[in-house]
């Protein structure tokens, strides 16, 4: 399990991650959200001590992460599967990293198994997709057996297949016990992968909570109707206050359960062909809970 | 520490451009060296021409060992191996330490086996030439641990630049116009300015006297100026080995 504690990262006047505490808890995969330039990969680099924090810390069952003997056995990282030196091959990039932490190169041969890489264990990385890099990326993580997994954007640029392949490999080590950091700005992944969620703005914790909670609390509701006497049926809706948005040929109240409705239109004779309730994607839930801290906000409406 | 090691071993061979250094940095000066006694005029070849060849050409041999510590470093910041190194090796002394005492055996082992073929072959070379017989030249020895000494240090600062820039152009550069041009210009404007030669002052010119067969009469001596020099290496590397600790990765 992974407990942050009051981190704060400033890059000179710029403060990127602002006392921000939260914790991931094994058995489950947490989602770690947040606009682009919120600071999820400052957080992840300072968790680990790439990045000195000034102030806080993040706990791996109970130890900073300096302190780990052999680190690879309790914490898998991902943070850019760029990170492999192009002019070595899969399996020699495999071999250093095992090597670092008592090893042995069998394991290496296990991991590229794993992950499929076993045909192109000797090919060089610098000829290797993005797809294949990040396989490589997972199959580091996945050496030392880790009790606690870190993956900064682990399914950025990947085709679907290898969406779906991360995901089932994520699932697989939360079924597992693991304790699962995944960030991604991938939200509509995220509610495919994520069991629950860390959600931050501009360095600061917004939320921390289930995804199904998240977007109960965040996301908006709205009734769907549709009738052959939809014109009248908005009239009487409108009269009433209720606010409607008319489409071809449904129409869509805003602000009151599908149970008003019904009864306005039953009380009125109007006959319903569709009444539903719709509730707004995770991605709506989302900008609306970071759009106060989106850092450029005319720019960027929508994180890509 | 003896894993951190061994992975940093990994790490350098399994690179091409440094196994291609370390070969163009051994035969280049074996090469010039071996060529010069078969091609040279027989009644210039003394007891001091082939070891004078062998730590002659010496220099160029080390500065080309320290590009290989400048690029035992500054690859991982290019290729951004180096995140993946402090996450498997949170301790960045342990991590200096490990490709210290790699690029420093390894420079040892290349200046070794250019002292060592240079002299095997190039007897070779000269016993089949129509040379009398040589005796075998008192300073030679000293000279050749010198530049065994020099390979293992000049590594050792090669490493130092590389961990303070991060970026192997510019590294490289401060390693090579250092001696070339910085040591000249700087001593050439103290002399002038002294009326006195400080050239011995000069960290990279002093390392670089502890090659020669003959010494100057007002130096440290071979082993002061070979030891003045390291005493310079070792303080650039602490200063390197801070900044690894101290900065972001």
């Amino acid at each position: 399990m992974i407990t942050v504690e009051g981190l704060t990262k400033k890059y000179g006047s710029t403060v990127a991650v602002d006392d921000l505490s939260f914790t991931v808890e094994p058995g489950v995969v947490t989602g770690f959200l947040g606009p682009n330039g919120s600071g999820k990969s400052t957080t992840m680099r300072c968790m680990i001590g790439l990045d000195r924090a000034q102030s806080g810390r993040a706990l791996f069952d109970g130890k900073p992460y300096s302190s780990l003997r052999l680190p690879l056995h309790e914490v898998g990282t991902l943070l850019d599967a760029g990170n492999a030196h192009a002019s070595r091959t899969a399996r020699n990039h495999l071999r250093w990293v095992a090597t670092s932490n008592g090893m042995p190169v069998k394991r290496v041969d296990e991991v590229l198994e794993i992950v499929g890489l076993q045909q192109v264990a000797k090919k060089r990385v610098g000829q290797f997709s993005l797809g294949m890099k990040q396989r490589l990326g997972i199959a580091s993580v996945l050496l030392g057996d880790p009790r606690v997994v870190i993956l900064d954007e682990p399914a950025n640029g990947l085709d679907p297949e290898g969406i779906r392949w991360i995901r089932e490999m994520l699932r697989h080590l939360a079924t597992r016990g693991r304790a699962v950091l995944v960030s991604s700005h991938l939200l509509s992944e995220m509610a495919l992968i994520a069991d629950s969620l860390v959600v931050i703005g501009k360095g600061r914790l917004i939320e921390q909570c289930t995804v199904d909670q998240f977007i109960s609390r965040h996301a908006k509701k709205w009734v769907v109707v549709r009738s052959p006497q939809l014109g009248t049926l908005v009239d009487l809706a409108r009269a009433k206050g209720m606010q409607v948005v008319t489409n071809e040929n449904t129409a869509e109240v805003h602000g009151v359960e599908s149970a008003v409705v019904g009864e306005l239109a039953a009380g009125n004779g109007i006959v319903l062909h569709e009444l539903s309730t719709q509730t707004g994607s995770l991605e709506d839930a989302f900008l609306e809970a970071t759009a106060m801290s989106v850092e450029y906000h005319g720019r960027s409406e929508a994180p890509e | 520490m003896i894993a951190t090691i061994r992975s940093e071993w990994i790490k350098l061979r399994t690179v091409r451009s440094n196994v291609t250094t370390a070969i163009v940095a051994t035969v280049i000066s074996l090469a010039i060296s071996l060529l010069s006694v078969t091609f040279m005029g027989e009644s210039n070849i003394d007891s001091g021409t082939l070891p004078g060849l062998i730590v002659g050409w010496g220099p160029v041999a080390v500065l080309l060992i320290g590009v290989i510590g400048v690029l035992c470093i500054t690859q991982e910041y290019s290729q951004g191996t180096i995140r993946l190194t402090l996450v498997a090796t949170p301790s960045r002394l342990r991590v200096y330490l490990a490709k210290a005492v790699v690029v420093a055996t390894v420079g040892a082992a290349l200046t070794g086996a250019i002292v060592l073929l240079g002299n095997v072959v190039g007897s070779a070379i000269i016993d089949a030439r129509d040379v009398p017989a040589l005796d075998s030249n008192p300073d030679a020895t000293p000279a050749f641990l010198a530049m065994i000494l020099m390979g293992t240090v000049v590594a050792m600062l090669g490493m130092a630049i590389g961990a303070l820039t991060r970026n192997p152009p510019s590294a490289i550069t401060i390693l090579v116009l250092w001696p070339l041009l910085v040591e000249g210009i700087v001593g050439g404007l103290i002399s002038l300015a002294l009326d006195d030669d400080v050239a011995r002052w000069m960290p990279f010119q002093s390392g670089l006297i502890s090659l020669s067969l003959e010494l100057p009469e007002d130096g440290f001596g071979r082993w002061g100026s070979l030891g003045y020099f390291a005493a310079w290496v070792l303080f650039v590397s602490l200063i390197a080995e801070r900044s690894l600790k101290r900065r972001d990765a």
